[in-house]
């Protein structure tokens, strides 16, 4: 689980980790420039896709997947307990993962704050 | 730039307009998406962002192939009842029909992008009832989307031949 919050005026978005979350994913907080978040999707369903490779942190499949992972080339953090709550944020090529899974409190309020805070186009 | 895609991305839209025109934004999971494009997750996101990335992008697509050509034949039509008739007949329909009416009720009050493109929509339909309707074409449009949501919400004929 995860605090997911956004920060307009310094253009940041951040993942803070709570409790054990830090030593599962051997990380305290993630930072993202706005800039290159592409969007957030509430999706229960991608807990069912294949993992790829464990780069870092802990994969105990139906109970835990958290740190980072390696799949299709592409590299993916994860945060993901209950994957019901299971949030999905598209990075930009610029940052050092592709994609980000991270379990939230509250996946619809996640998806607007980020949705809200981006451009599409 | 990045890996090339391996897949149609303007027949993923279109599927995909289809599908949120058929169940609804919230009622459409990433799944249903990937199910019925066939794209892989990981595709659909590094293409579209995210699942309201490709529902915007669906709604630019209907907009630009359904809403504007249909407006354009509309505006074309001079008799009052012929442009009336023709609008409701045409107005928001093709693969993805229903797709900006149900935009608008579902997605609009909460999404200004979504809300910004559905005023577009019907400010074309406006603009195309004008040459028949002059300054009535607000009404008259007013007047489809009511039976455009008629339409939607009568109970399915059975299919004649």
């Amino acid at each position: 689980m995860a605090l997911i919050s956004v920060d307009r005026e310094r253009g940041l978005l951040t993942a803070e980790f709570q409790g054990l979350d830090k030593l599962w994913t051997l990380k305290s907080r993630l930072e993202i420039p706005l800039a290159h978040v592409r969007g957030a999707t509430h999706d229960p369903g991608i807990a069912r896709e294949p993992k790829g490779i464990r780069v870092a942190g802990t994969y105990f499949p139906g109970v835990i997947t958290a740190g980072r992972f390696r799949h299709h080339g592409e590299r993916l953090f994860w945060d993901v307990k209950n994957p019901d709550k299971a949030v999905v944020i598209e990075l930009a090529d610029a940052e050092s993962y592709d994609r980000l899974v991270i379990e939230v409190d509250d996946p619809r309020a996640t998806v607007a704050l980020i949705e809200q805070s981006i451009a599409h186009g | 730039m990045g890996r090339p895609r391996a897949f149609d991305t303007d027949q993923a839209v279109s599927t995909a307009a289809a599908l949120f025109a058929a169940r609804g934004y919230e009622g459409t999971s990433v799944d249903d998406l990937v199910t019925a494009t066939g794209v892989h997750r990981g595709s659909l996101y590094k293409v579209f962002g995210s699942k309201r990335g490709l529902h915007l992008t669906a709604l630019r697509n209907h907009l630009d192939h359904e809403i504007h050509p249909t407006s354009a034949a509309i505006a074309t039509l001079t008799d009052p009842a012929q442009a009336l008739t023709a609008a409701i007949a045409s107005y928001d329909s093709g693969p993805a029909a229903g797709l900006l009416l149900l935009a608008a009720a579902e997605r609009a009050p909460h999404d200004p992008e979504v809300a910004a493109l559905v005023a577009e929509g019907i400010t074309a339909l406006e603009d195309a009832l004008r040459p028949s309707h002059g300054d009535a074409a607000p009404r008259l449009a007013s007047t489809v989307l009511g039976t455009r949501l008629r339409l939607r919400a009568q109970p399915a004929a059975p299919k004649e031949h």
